[in-house]
């Protein structure tokens, strides 16, 4: 890996030379630097494989000449600590941004929680974020299941909107999973269990709304903590076992995926669903033994199933060839990046093409309604939510052939190399409601 | 028989009698969990005889012995990733495997253990209470720091080698990793006893744990008497890891902290400084993070355990059986 970075850089030095050698001057580079940033947990596979997202597409704008003349340079920051996402590590990043002028804007953050924390300080300053992978609603939209959590004027006061997400929401990721369960896998009945964070009570809420509107019915809903419960789940799921299938609304860093190995251990054979939080390499890892058949849904349409995307997937592998390096959300983190740009280029250009101030790249961005990215084409209402309401259903298949692995979302287990997450099918709630 | 006796066995009766209850309702779901309660409980108890055994010779909570535990799981996945064991299926390979990984992994953390007692607590033997116990913390930390460093922060996978038979009798599911989890922390158990009581290091224990300076006085070697203690403590730490590995499938760097809290928890509850209190101590609180999982519901289960703890030092301040070693 090292090795190719290695190869990247060195064709990309290559190529800014050329353009540089070649063209006229005033290309990349010429007219100075601006900085985005972002900020993933970048200590697990989810926020890394994401990271890289961003890093391929400031790279392939940089060995296109840039932005307006300006050079991108691109900075990763982490938010892990402890190995997990903290909402504190992400604010000292933000700060550190904030305090830097060249910095106009940010990727991120991975977590609803740590962007819950981080917009409050970066909208005062009008800093654009855009998350290629926050799928809280209340984050930008004021519904009633908000009520008891926050709302999106608590967050950025009386600022203009400075957030922006690439994804949709958990209230479409949890339905489209009751729907799926209850239509097409015909089960009736199910248990659902959480892990006591923003996202997973949200997810696992949203889901047993539409589950039960469907008419099925919840046996029973539980939650943990991580730090209380450790690994042994087996008697929180013998509580459940009447149910014919188990929801969890969680992530694989608060150890959502254990219970799956456990339910073999307890006999108990029944489907196992949920969020985004799952479709990941360390949640195939978690449930060794009994891979086969989690569902995942993940809040965007498949990069994979898109068909304006393959090529640019095809270059990204060739670019990052570790295998664990392509994620359920590098494609949405390459998308963003580009929108960031964008945004950036039009605020060079109304500003004369020199240096824009952050509120100009604020107001550029407030003015993208359509954008062709390789997850299809979309824009953002005011919110900041993006017009897209797709959301995609995976499934874990074991023993695949090396063919099917790479035509496959990319995650897979680290230990079952050939245990994947497959595109199962998706829902369109922009047609359907 | 004082009022707080009566109110300790009130207390014991009510529980009984709700757990009966439910056990009649339905015999079932109660009996299956009985097999989770007893599983988890004997690894407990595994890690509360190492927190016992130290508190009883030093007076000194060990914190670091959960992370030692925690420790002993990502040695032990290590060495078994050396081999080509087979996960799924139980090979003559597998066999072998067993039977050597619980030795070497025990000996190596008592190793550790060792070295730990030398560096972070022998030179503060004469200081104020205090010290040492700040010290065990920091100990711990830096155990965890050594594992995240070491593996990362994600969850590690400990290879599944055991037997995958498995049988259901009258309703209830087991399979041979339960069988083996709870024999194999019986015969420790039951060694450790025998050790305790029967041989002459045993006795040294026993003695400086009653009164160093007189120990001492005998001609006990104190320094390599509490060395043993620590030793044995890391065996059965040790052994406790590679169970729950091999039972869990899972383990991760921050586990040792919940573990040795609830172990801890265990040897107070039995009365700490008390071999058999610890054993036992383990075995009901790991019953009863079960079954206030399945009928109370997992987000009161510490409350539960923690509540039970407070209800019996109310009315047994020495813990159930009271503590066999008088405090000095």
């Amino acid at each position: 890996m090292v090795r190719a970075r290695g190869l990247v850089v060195l064709s990309m030095a290559l190529m800014v030379a050329f353009a540089c050698g070649g063209s006229s001057p005033g290309t990349s580079g010429s007219k100075g630097t601006i900085k985005i940033g972002s900020d993933f947990p970048v200590c697990t596979t989810g926020g890394q494989s994401t990271s890289n997202g961003v890093k391929f597409a400031v790279d392939q704008k940089n060995a296109a000449g840039g932005v307006e003349g300006f050079k991108i340079v691109y900075q990763s920051f982490d938010d892990c600590r402890q190995g997990s996402y903290n909402a504190d590590a992400g604010v000292a990043n933000v700060r550190q941004m904030l305090d830097d002028s060249a910095f106009m804007g940010m990727i991120g953050p991975y977590n609803s929680a740590v962007a819950k924390a981080e917009i409050p300080i970066a909208a005062p300053k009008n800093f654009v974020m855009i998350s290629p992978a926050n799928t809280n609603p209340c984050l930008t939209k004021d519904i009633p299941s908000c009520s008891t959590a926050y709302h999106p004027q608590d967050l950025r006061g009386s600022n203009p909107n400075n957030y922006w997400r690439v994804v949709t929401t958990d209230d479409y990721q949890g339905p489209a999973m009751a729907d799926y369960m209850f239509k097409q896998a015909n089960i009736k009945t199910v248990a659902i269990l959480d892990d006591s964070t923003v996202f997973g009570v949200g997810i696992s809420g949203a889901f047993e709304a539409e589950f039960k509107k469907l008419g099925g019915t919840v046996v029973k809903h539980q939650e943990y903590k991580k730090d209380q419960q450790g690994t042994q789940f087996q008697s929180l799921l013998q509580s459940m076992r009447t149910a014919s299938a188990l929801y969890v609304g969680g992530t694989d860093d608060q150890n959502i995926c254990i219970p799956r190995a456990q339910m073999k251990q307890i006999g108990w054979t029944a489907p196992f669903g949920g969020g985004d939080g799952i479709e990941t390499t360390d949640c195939i890892d978690q449930a060794s033994g009994n891979e086969t058949g989690i569902l995942a849904t993940s809040a965007g349409a498949d990069a994979t199933q898109v068909p304006g995307a393959k090529d640019t997937i095809a270059k990204f592998r060739q670019a990052f060839t570790g295998a664990n390096d392509f994620g359920g959300y590098t494609m949405q983190a390459y998308d963003a990046a580009n929108i960031l740009m964008t945004a950036i280029g039009n605020a060079i250009k109304s500003n004369g093409g020199s240096m824009p101030t952050r509120k100009q790249v604020r107001d550029a961005m407030a003015k993208i309604t359509t954008f062709q990215g390789v997850i299809g084409n979309y824009g953002f209402d005011q919110n900041g939510d993006t017009t897209l309401k797709i959301v995609s259903i995976y499934e874990v298949k074991t023993g695949l052939s090396d063919a099917d692995v790479k035509s496959s979302t990319g995650v897979c287990g680290k230990k079952l190399a050939n245990a994947c997450f497959v595109w199962k099918t998706q829902f369109d709630f922009a047609t359907s409601s | 028989m004082s009022l707080p006796d009566y109110g300790f066995y009130i207390l014991c009766g009510t529980a009984v009698i709700l757990l009966l209850t439910e056990a009649v309702r339905d015999t079932t779901n109660f009996a299956q969990t009985l097999v989770f309660g007893l599983t988890q409980g004997a690894i407990f108890a595994l890690v509360a005889l190492g927190y016992t055994m130290v508190y009883g010779i030093i007076e000194l909570i060990n914190f670091a012995h959960g992370d030692v535990f925690t420790l002993s799981a990502y040695v032990g996945t290590t060495i078994l990733g050396l081999f080509a064991v087979n996960e799924g299926s139980f090979t003559a390979l597998n066999l072998a495997v067993l039977v050597i990984i619980f030795p070497v992994v025990m000996l190596i953390m008592g190793g550790i253990n060792v070295a730990i007692e030398r560096v972070a607590y022998r030179p503060l033997r004469n200081a104020p209470r205090l010290a040492p116990l700040i010290t065990a913390i920091g100990m711990s930390f830096f155990l965890e720091g050594v594992m995240f460093l070491w593996k990362g922060p994600a969850t590690v996978h400990f290879p599944n080698i055991l037997p995958q038979w498995t049988t259901t009798v009258a309703g209830v599911f087991f399979g041979f990793k339960d069988i083996f989890v709870i024999v194999t922390a019986a015969i420790l158990v039951a060694l450790l006893a025998f050790f305790i009581n029967r041989t002459r290091l045993g006795k040294a224990m026993r003695a400086t744990a009653q009164d160093r300076d007189a120990a001492q006085l005998m001609g006990i070697d104190i320094n390599r008497t509490i060395a043993a203690t620590f030793f044995i403590g890391a065996l059965l730490a040790g052994a406790g890891g590679i169970i729950y590995g091999l039972y869990y499938g899972t383990v991760y760097y921050q586990l040792g902290f919940r573990t040795g809290l609830i172990a801890f928890t265990a040897a107070v509850f039995g009365g700490i400084g008390n071999i058999p209190g610890a054993a036992i101590g383990g075995l009901i609180i790991g019953l009863t993070a079960a079954f206030s999982d399945i009928y109370i519901g997992g987000r009161w289960t510490q409350v539960v355990i923690f509540g039970i703890l407070i209800g019996v030092l109310v009315f047994r301040p020495t813990g159930l059986l009271g503590m066999r070693v008088p405090e000095k």
